[in-house]
């Protein structure tokens, strides 16, 4: 399956998994819980994984307690995990300073902070997707514009979510039909893309006409409108959920549960 | 750029430079005289999303590359909107493809948008491409000028990251080495990128040339002086003010320091003052260093799998 394929796929699959979520957040706490976990969390320095690993309480209990699988969220978060990888592969490489025993094996610093890595990216993509997946693109804008971000820019993510896929499905029409005419030789020289990147962009630029005299006739005035959808028996639940959630971060990140909990003599 | 790769410090501080620049970007935008530009830059992000997914073949390595889009949106649209177009592309991405992260859009917007858009566009591409409608300059210029300004733009990008990774102090490379190795391989995608671009442009110069000097004509009234001075102060200020916040993880400072010395702590002889702050930190500080234990690392997983297989029961007993 192609890039282009994957992305629709991808695309498609986010709307599907927002309707099967069982239970929804107001975008404003979402935003809030997410990012003050991101903070917490990134905010441990890379050799104590021992608290870091903790974190990932978030993404465990969340996730189900939002009506969506774990295991899915984690399996997605995944996609990133080459690029993750890359970044921190050179640690164990350069830092060699030996940070502790297991058994007879010694550890190093930098394969430490090489799983450290991993598992700050793994759990702040499984934050992002928890994010997303409970609130959904538009809920997450509508945060947005509610906290404080310019209208401008909201409304210029609303309108690329909205004809990406449309876009997508353009070109994937325009690549099919290049495949049928080039009987299996699928290589695309330079020459070759830079003409139909340039032909979709000039069907780009008449779509965007038609689009500008459809908005202009409904009366848009540079601002998209958002619904609010209005239910004041949620208020307290997310409250509730912020304020636990916050206050978890800050005693995950003060505090060595590990050694609270007696783990250190395990072995 | 990751959300593993930063540190809290430097992502919000570069969220906040990344976020004023927005904020200049749309003040620009709303004077603008293009009748269509709302949805033009909606559809035209969205443009370079679907271009992004289909790769092309470089000659004579037998890999494959795609666009990234800085200076290629610029061109099209104007500096401001092509950046302000790039930034909600990177946001899309983070959010709905979990590409970059949420606290790492600020490093990316000012790595891939600001660089390209709004350094190697007006300083590079504006100057020395000029699509006036009357004279069409030929394709090899085009290539050629694309191509130094693609460079120029990602090997700008690479030197932020270098700078951001440096300040964060996640990764163990050294700084020269990291250094060299980001500008490195930017040069090559910054060669790829400028192909790509003149490849573009080339085809709508032959095709839709209006296309082109509509874009480079609407915002030639708006300096970008002023916007880059507002942007340099911007960045002291908040890199002064934010300095003062403590991060757990060791600076590039302290890395160094570590590097050369073994310690992040610098030998200082003892006074009476440095031993009454230091008494001082001992006292307020809400946790010191503590060794790594591998059986605490063991615990911590024990219990997350127990909690997962808990509430994953308990999921499916919901659903039931």
């Amino acid at each position: 399956m192609s890039k282009l394929e994957q992305a629709i796929i991808t695309l498609q699959d986010m709307q599907s998994v927002r309707i099967e979520a069982g239970r929804t957040i107001s975008p404003v706490c979402g935003l809030i819980v997410t990012v003050a976990y991101l903070v917490a969390m990134l905010s441990v320095s890379v050799d104590r994984v021992g608290i870091l690993l903790w974190f990932a309480v978030y993404p465990i209990l969340a996730a189900p307690w939002l009506g969506m699988s774990f295991t899915s969220v984690f399996i997605r978060s995944l996609y990133a995990l080459p690029f993750i990888i890359f970044i921190g592969v050179f640690n164990p490489v350069f830092d060699t300073v030996p940070a502790l025993m297991i058994g007879d094996v010694v550890v190093t610093r930098g394969w430490i902070s090489f799983v450290s890595i991993i598992l700050r990216g793994l759990m702040s993509v499984q934050a992002i997707i928890i994010l997303i997946c409970a609130c959904g693109f538009e809920g997450v804008c509508r945060g947005m514009r509610t906290i404080g971000i310019p209208a401008f820019l909201v409304t210029q993510l609303l309108m690329v979510y909205r004809y990406m896929t449309v876009l997508l499905i353009e070109l994937l029409n325009m690549k099919r039909a290049r495949e049928s005419r080039s009987y299996g030789n699928c290589r695309m020289t330079l020459k070759m893309w830079g003409q139909m990147t340039g032909q979709l962009f000039m069907r780009t630029v008449s779509r965007a006409e038609r689009i500008n005299r459809a908005m202009l006739a409904r009366g848009f005035n540079g601002t998209m409108p958002l619904y609010t959808p209005h239910n004041p028996d949620r208020s307290v639940s997310d409250m509730i959920f912020t304020v636990v959630w916050i206050a978890a971060f800050a005693i995950l990140r003060f505090t060595n549960i590990s050694a609270i909990m007696g783990f250190n003599r395990l072995f | 750029m990751s959300d593993a790769m930063l540190s809290p410090v430097v992502a919000i501080a570069a969220d906040v430079v990344a976020g004023a620049l927005l904020v200049v970007a749309g003040s620009k935008l709303k004077n603008s005289t293009r009748e269509n530009l709302v949805p033009l830059m909606g559809v035209t992000g969205a443009f370079i999303f679907a271009a992004q997914m289909v790769n092309f073949a470089i000659p004579g390595t037998g890999s494959s590359g795609h666009i990234v889009g800085g200076v290629l949106l610029a061109a099209l649209l104007g500096p401001w909107a092509g950046f302000l177009t790039l930034a909600s592309v990177l946001i899309i991405q983070c959010l709905i493809f979990a590409d970059g992260g949420l606290m790492a859009i600020g490093c990316n917007v000012l790595n891939m948008g600001a660089m390209t858009a709004l350094i190697a566009y007006p300083v590079i591409f504006k100057p020395l491409l000029k699509f006036d409608g009357v004279r069409r300059p030929s394709d090899l210029r085009i290539f050629v000028i694309s191509i130094v300004a693609c460079v120029v733009g990602l090997e700008l990008g690479a030197v932020m990251v270098s700078l951001e990774t440096l300040l964060s102090g996640v990764t163990a490379i050294p700084a020269g080495k990291f250094f060299v190795l980001m500008t490195s391989i930017h040069l090559a995608i910054g060669v790829v990128e400028g192909l790509a671009t003149g490849a573009v442009i080339v085809f709508i110069n032959r095709t839709r040339p209006a296309l082109l000097s509509s874009g480079t004509h609407d915002e030639q009234h708006n300096s970008l002086k002023r916007p880059i001075i507002a942007f340099a102060l911007a960045a002291v200020v908040v890199a002064g003010g934010l300095s003062f916040l403590a991060s757990s993880d060791p600076d590039g400072l302290e890395w160094s320091i570590e590097k050369v010395t073994g310690s992040t702590d610098l030998p200082v002889n003892a006074n009476a003052l440095s031993e009454g702050s230091q008494a001082v930190q001992s006292a307020t500080s809400i946790m010191p260093d503590y060794e790594n234990s591998f059986s605490g690392i063991v615990g911590a997983v024990m219990v997350l799998i127990l909690v997962w297989a808990v509430s994953s029961l308990l999921i499916k007993k919901r659903r039931t």
